[in-house]
């Protein structure tokens, strides 16, 4: 701060020390907008990191695990999975015959758990009536405000395998 | 700094008030604008954060200049 | 004449008058030796019945003449500035007040740097305790009880009008060898008197024009 003191001012401890009372405002208002620029900075240098996170962010290399054995679960049938760490509870549901889709079951609200409605052919979350598409996991109703990662699978040897997650990417 | 002008005084006073009131209103677009950009990055928006940080720096910028201007009517008001 | 007294008091300092229009005068020629500024200021009950007014016996043991004196509240207090605590402060209104309790470390600092020797230090209390123009009083507009109760008005609180009725006038410049003091409490001098100056050594022996008097 001393950068921006003019040469021809007091010495800053008669500033800081005034024996003069209406002098006391003057420190502490000026030490108040000090402190909001220093706020501000702190502001200035979270969207920096954002900036960073956003630009230099590596693709995370996912491990490929098996899921279930195709033919398992039956038609409009559900089982729940972990992926990719035990942690990460997802839902694999069988649309049709031939037709797998599976979701992270963390609903992208609050995270409470998402369930399979055959009845209405979509993902719904109990918590404050969300639900999603369970074609592409995107938001049809509720206070959810981004769709559903989706798990990626591969079908190998029989076997149900995924091989990434994929958070939508549009903006 | 003997015996001041109080007049010069208080209008100095009611200027530093002016600019901490746009400093405080700045800093709350500020941490608006860093909430924004926050969820714009976890939803996935990579683009959010380039332009929230170039406003979130103009701010800043804002910041600074209000605290240089307090400073300068600070010294001028206790000139003699 | 009476509009150039007015001059001379108005602008010799360069804040506006706020106590209410009143200032202080002294004229240590009009002291009559009663003390009764010194009973009445004991009589307060915020410096414990010890009296702030410095009085002084001129030369006892030549003359009858007193001097009675308050803090002369000056425009850059040398007490406030050599506080090593931060306890003496000047306010808005121009007065410069006693030491404030909770800081004053009883260290006399400010007994011995002021130059008209005001301060006065309690070592049973550990605090310098001044004249501070009777605040409580002065600050809604009474009058500080020396000049409430001295009756030659040598100690006197009065509008500048009424002072340039008298014919000595009113002045607040002194120069203690070549430092300038600009005080609020002003000194009745004689007419073609623009300023006080005093230096020590003229003061310090009976031979005046020696400079470093050697006692006999």
């Amino acid at each position: 701060m001393s950068l921006l003191r003019s040469p021809s001012s007091e010495p800053l401890w008669k500033d800081e020390f005034s024996v003069f009372t209406a002098d006391e405002r003057y420190v502490t208002r000026r030490q108040f907008v000090k402190f909001l620029s220093l706020a501000s900075l702190g502001m200035f240098v979270g969207n920096l990191w954002i900036l960073a996170r956003a630009y230099f962010a590596k693709t995370p290399a996912y491990p490929a695990n098996a899921v279930a054995e195709v033919g398992e679960i039956p038609v409009k049938g559900v089982k729940l999975f972990s992926y990719p760490t035990p942690d990460d509870r997802c839902i694999l549901v069988r649309t049709s015959e031939d037709e797998y889709v599976a979701y992270s079951q963390k609903c992208t609200h609050l995270s409470c758990a998402v369930y399979y409605s055959a009845k209405n052919d979509r993902l719904e979350c109990p918590c404050h009536r969300g639900f999603f598409s369970i074609k592409d996991g995107s938001v049809l109703q509720g206070p959810p405000p981004r769709p559903l990662p989706r798990i990626v699978l591969q079908a190998t040897g029989g076997k149900l395998v995924a091989t990434g997650v994929q958070v939508s990417e549009n903006g | 700094m003997a015996n001041r002008d109080f007049t010069k005084q208080k209008r100095g006073l009611v200027a530093i008030d002016g600019a901490m009131a746009l400093v405080v209103v700045l800093l709350v677009i500020q941490i608006w604008l860093l909430s924004a950009a926050l969820e714009g990055f976890l939803a996935g928006h990579r683009g959010v954060a380039l332009p929230a940080a170039i406003f979130s720096g103009l701010l800043f910028a804002c910041c600074l200049g209000l605290n240089a201007f307090v400073d300068r009517v600070d010294r001028h008001s206790r000139r003699d | 004449m009476g509009e150039e007294y007015q001059n001379k008091t108005l602008t010799s300092g360069k804040g506006p008058i706020l106590m209410h229009g009143y200032e202080f005068y002294v004229d240590p020629s009009r002291c009559i030796g009663c003390q009764s500024c010194v009973k009445a200021c004991e009589e307060c009950e915020t410096h414990r019945g010890k009296s702030m007014i410095n009085f002084d016996f001129i030369d006892r043991s030549g003359t009858t003449a007193t001097a009675a004196y308050v803090c002369w509240h000056c425009e850059e207090p040398t007490c406030a500035m050599a506080c090593p605590a931060d306890a003496i402060k000047k306010g808005e209104d121009g007065v410069v007040q006693s030491s404030l309790k909770p800081r004053c470390i009883g260290c006399s600092n400010c007994v011995l740097a002021c130059p008209f020797g005001i301060p006065k230090i309690f070592p049973e209390l550990e605090q310098m305790m001044k004249c501070d123009m009777c605040y409580d009083r002065t600050s809604i507009g009474k009058r500080p009880m020396c000049a409430t109760v001295c009756p030659s008005q040598a100690l006197s609180y009065v509008r500048p009008e009424e002072i340039a009725r008298r014919r000595e006038k009113p002045a607040n410049v002194f120069y203690f060898g070549k430092q300038k003091i600009v005080t609020r409490v002003h000194m009745m001098v004689p007419e073609d008197t623009d300023s006080v100056s005093l230096d020590v050594l003229d003061y310090m022996w009976e031979e005046s024009d020696v400079a470093f008097a050697q006692p006999q």
